[in-house]
């Protein structure tokens, strides 16, 4: 169709409207990347966002209290045992006299220190492992999802127990290393079934079939893909873990003291929870505020990441 | 009286970024035991029609904001859901675009059929079985007695949208409502599901909204046409007289996009395609809505300053621009 | 169909013989002989003797063999540090306590957490939506220990409703322990319930029930629940086998005699053959719910019925 100049005119005029006029073919349309529609997405989602803050608020109150509190978390003195909350001791003190506000925050590196690190540790025995079945595939993707199978019999927490117990004292590394081993199987799955799903995609073979690089296919298209579901799982794996930890302290078979850990805060509180409930109050609810967080963030992650799930 | 009678139907969806006027003021009408097509893009609004004619639109974020939709003498926007439920399945049937999803995977082609029966016509198990098996053998199902107990998955594309055809005719409806039943089918299976419905039409008197974006979908089965665009109606007449004497230049546009094998350039001429794409329904253009497409708009056109209205050009043949062929031709002498 | 079933059925001889292999090369790692660790010096002869009698002394791959015979003879040997006690005994007279609790936790969360879930959907983003998010999500992140705290604190002592505090013995004790034990599953149900019913309710097939006129009950009891049941049941399994595998933090709280404190305990006191005992035996428990849920769904999908001979 060919137009005068004055149609064309028109035609400029109705483009320039940012909505409303239909717009020409071949003009340019805003280009947006992934990551920035997801950041725009994210942020469209309230819980997630509060939620992201109220994270990073605790990690900023564990990271900062103990450089800038003016008590000494180890320190024992009776005389100061078991007081209520005051300014001095914002959540009081503990059966030794230890201010609990620090001790928290203390506790605080510990659990989350050991949730990422046993999460990271996952995701990278995860990867391997799920890389290799899902790209080299048949007999040996086989047998490896098999033996995984036969990992999954193993009870989480019992094994985790195990693995502790096959060293001489329980640390920090110690818990990160037991937890791991007893909880990588999902993400071994997890990331095979990605790589076998991505392999088959039709946008890879369509790649390959314009003759793009392997490293190219990798890069562009795989990895982004994955990076995604990956990130959300870090999030989803992690109130598993700081549970996990959470538990095995509580009955004794976590962290050994005075290093503590959440769970280790509330097994000191579990004896005295009648008269001084705050002892096992506050840690407990310190777990249940990163659990909600990761859960929220991993949500709203999920969404922004994935532009098709979509939950009404 | 015609059986139905939609006028200036208006149906917006609220969403977090403003209101979407999906159906902004559509009137028609549909006479008994004729077919009538709606056709248009996508997103044109035409689905939404006709769930709104169903009262199946979501209604939370969507609402039908005014006109009426009167079906033998009834106004459905002001019934009650109750007596809607009544209406659905046996008055006023429907079927969807994509059979491989619009049944049931856990439940027996048998349980989908009969439920209905039984719900709307009393049967007892039984009878309705024994209904059901007719049904399918109405559609065409071989060996349909066996096959009542099978899973949807067993089913091919075309078999599942016949016996979706099956239970939408199942209690003998006076309108049946197709939505797009050919679009996700293969070419040679759209033929024959398309020869059923007219079959069954025939016989059983029903008028037929048939929705489409395929013209030829709509020069083969449809009596009369609607073309909308961008929430509007803009062309109605019927099939004969659209395609003799199309007015509207998107309808003129929409049969030149038909690929031909005579014609100027014969096989190797271009596929002609209509530039550009339709307008957001957030803020739709304040005039006439398909005027930045429209190849005969021009600068100072009233078009582009007024919406235009829809116009009787001729006895049965209503147009809503204001540059239709007929008018041009004459300013062009 | 059937065939399906003896495979997997097949299938747990090898899980269940690797998870023994496991469970003992870990335990034959933790070093510090049970005996060694008594206060009183045990005589070296009285301390070969009791190597002899529980095959301490032998190779591992005999004890290994011993064992596995072991197991699948139903004899899980002698408690190593209980005098007189085999672990098949303490497994009889402990383990219907911890699979009681277990069922009853179940229950609770089946009971509550599946209709929550469904009202949730069904009234999505409205006021009771929020509510029973707010519940679920608490139960959910809260970890069990609290949630026992909690109760005992609010219904046994200050508000006094007639629950006692511990034990496993009236009817009114098995309620605090089992709703606690049964608070995380209860979430998580009520979680995936709404999640899936939000997923079904958008699906085709229920748009083609609406046309079709069906009754507003059917649609949602039938064609939504079904459907939107069967991850659940999926899930359900894994979920049963940790119930009943953590129920050992229940346990230690509310003093109940299960076998969960024995594993504790069992643990701290380097009882080879208890905590190795019980972790098959928590193994078993946890194949097996993956088992049955594997069949079930079978059943529940006929889509994978044929897919799965």
């Amino acid at each position: 169709m060919v137009l005068n100049p004055q149609q064309e005119e028109f035609r400029e005029r109705a483009m320039t409207r940012e909505r409303g006029g239909g717009v020409e073919a071949g003009a340019p349309v805003r280009q947006t990347s992934l990551w920035r529609d997801a950041w725009y997405r994210y942020r469209a989602n309230r819980a997630a966002v509060v939620a992201g803050v109220l994270f990073i608020v605790l990690l900023l109150y564990c990271i900062l209290v103990p450089i800038f509190s003016p008590h000494d978390p180890y320190a024992v003195d009776f005389s100061e045992a078991y007081l209520s909350p005051s300014l001095s001791h914002p959540f009081g003190t503990d059966q030794y006299g230890r201010d609990l506000f620090t001790r928290t925050a203390l506790g605080g590196r510990i659990s989350i220190g050991i949730g990422f690190a046993a999460t990271i540790a996952i995701m990278v025995i995860g990867i391997v492992y799920g890389a290799i079945s899902g790209f080299v595939g048949g007999r040996v993707d086989n047998g490896m999802m098999r033996f995984l199978d036969a990992l999954y019999g193993l009870p989480y927490l019992p094994f985790a127990i195990i693995v502790t117990q096959l060293f001489r004292t329980v640390d920090f590394w110690v818990m990160v290393i037991a937890l791991t081993i007893a909880s990588w199987f999902t993400a071994a799955r997890v990331v095979r079934g990605q790589i076998i799903s991505l392999k088959e995609n039709d946008y890879v073979r369509a790649a390959k079939a314009v003759g793009a690089r392997w490293h190219r296919v990798l890069s562009r298209h795989l990895l982004p893909n994955t990076l995604g579901v990956l990130i959300v799982f870090v999030f989803l794996e992690l109130p598993g873990v700081i549970l996990g930890e959470a538990f095995l302290s509580f009955i004794g078979l976590g962290i050994n003291p005075p290093k503590a850990s959440w769970g280790s805060l509330a097994q000191d509180g579990r004896d005295v929870y009648l008269a001084h409930p705050s002892m096992i109050l506050i840690p407990s609810i310190a777990i249940a505020w990163l659990i909600l967080c990761a859960f929220f963030i991993a949500d709203g992650l999920r969404d922004a990441l994935d532009p098709r799930t979509r939950e009404t | 009286m015609a059986l139905l009678e939609v006028s200036d139907l208006r149906t917006y969806f609220s969403t977090r970024e403003g209101e979407v006027r999906a159906v902004d003021g559509v009137s028609f009408e549909v006479e008994s035991g004729k077919t009538l097509s709606i056709v248009g893009e996508s997103g044109c609004g035409k689905s939404v029609t006709a769930l709104s004619i169903m009262g199946l639109i979501p209604k939370p974020p969507a609402r039908i904001v005014s006109g009426s939709i009167v079906f033998e003498g009834r106004d459905l926007t002001q019934l009650r859901d109750r007596e809607l439920e009544n209406l659905r399945g046996h008055e006023i049937a429907m079927i969807f675009q994509d059979p491989m999803t619009s049944l049931n995977p856990t439940l027996t082609i048998g349980t989908q059929i009969t439920e209905t029966l039984r719900r709307h016509l009393g049967m007892s198990k039984g009878e309705a079985s024994r209904r059901a098996v007719e049904l399918l053998e109405e559609v065409r199902i071989p060996r349909a007695k066996n096959r009542l107990d099978d899973y949807p998955h067993r089913y091919s594309g075309g078999m599942r949208q016949r016996v979706m055809i099956a239970i939408a005719l199942s209690c003998n409806p006076k309108l049946l409502i197709a939505d797009e039943p050919t679009t996700a089918l293969d070419v040679t299976v759209q033929a024959g599901i398309l020869d059923l419905l007219e079959e069954l039409r025939e016989e059983h008197q029903t008028a037929v909204i048939l929705i489409t974006h395929d013209m030829g979908v709509v020069a083969e089965a449809a009596d009369d046409v609607v073309v909308m665009y961008a929430g509007q109606v803009v062309e109605q007449a019927s099939t004969v007289e659209l395609f003799d004497n199309p007015e509207h230049p998107y309808t003129e546009a929409l049969l030149g996009a038909l690929p031909s094998l005579e014609g100027e350039g014969g096989r190797d001429a271009r596929l002609a395609s209509i530039p550009g794409r339709p307008p957001d329904l957030l803020d739709p253009p304040p005039a006439c809505r398909f005027a930045p497409r429209c190849p005969h708009a021009n600068l100072g056109d009233y078009c582009t300053v007024e919406p235009p209205e829809l116009r009787e050009l001729r006895p049965g043949h209503w147009v809503r621009s204001a540059h239709p062929t007929s008018e041009r031709a004459a300013v062009a002498v | 169909m059937t065939k399906f079933v003896i495979r997997r059925l097949l299938w747990t001889i090898p899980v269940l013989l690797l998870v023994i292999l496991f469970t003992f090369l870990l335990m034959r790692q933790i070093k510090g002989n049970p005996f060694r660790k008594t206060e009183r010096a045990v005589p070296a002869s009285i301390q070969a003797n009791l190597d002899r009698k529980f095959h301490l002394d032998e190779p591992w791959y005999e004890q290994y063999g011993n064992y596995v015979k072991g197991v699948f003879t139903a004899d899980l040997g002698p408690s190593l540090v209980l005098r007189n006690q085999n672990v098949n005994d303490i497994v009889r007279s402990h383990f219907p306590v911890s699979l009681e609790l277990g069922a009853y936790a179940f229950l609770f969360a089946i009971v509550v957490g599946i209709p929550l879930g469904v009202l949730a959907a069904l009234r999505a983003n409205k006021p009771s939506d929020y509510i029973a998010m707010l519940v679920a999500n608490a139960g959910f992140a809260v970890p069990s220990f609290l949630v026992a705290t909690l109760l005992i604190y609010y219904f046994a002592v200050k508000w006094d409703v007639g629950v006692p505090t511990s034990g496993w013995t009236t009817w009114q004790s098995k309620v605090l322990p089992s709703i606690a034990l049964g608070f995380f599953p209860m979430a998580y149900f009520a979680r995936l319930v709404r999640g899936t019913m939000l997923e079904t309710l958008q699906q085709d097939y229920v748009r083609t029930a609406k046309a079709k006129g069906l009754r507003p009950q059917r649609v949602v009891g039938l064609h939504v629940l079904r459907n939107s049941l069967i991850p659940v049941v999926t899930a359900a399994g894994p979920l049963l086998g940790a119930v009943i595998t953590g129920s050992f933090i229940i346990e230690t709280i509310f003093a109940i005699p299960g076998i969960g404190r024995y594993y504790v305990s069992s643990v701290s006191a380097r009882d080879y053959s208890v905590t190795m005992g019980l972790t098959i035996l928590y193994a078993v428990i946890v194949i097996f719910g993956n088992l049955v849920v594997d069949i079930l769904y079978g059943f529940l999908d006929p889509r994978t019925r044929e897919a799965r001979t």
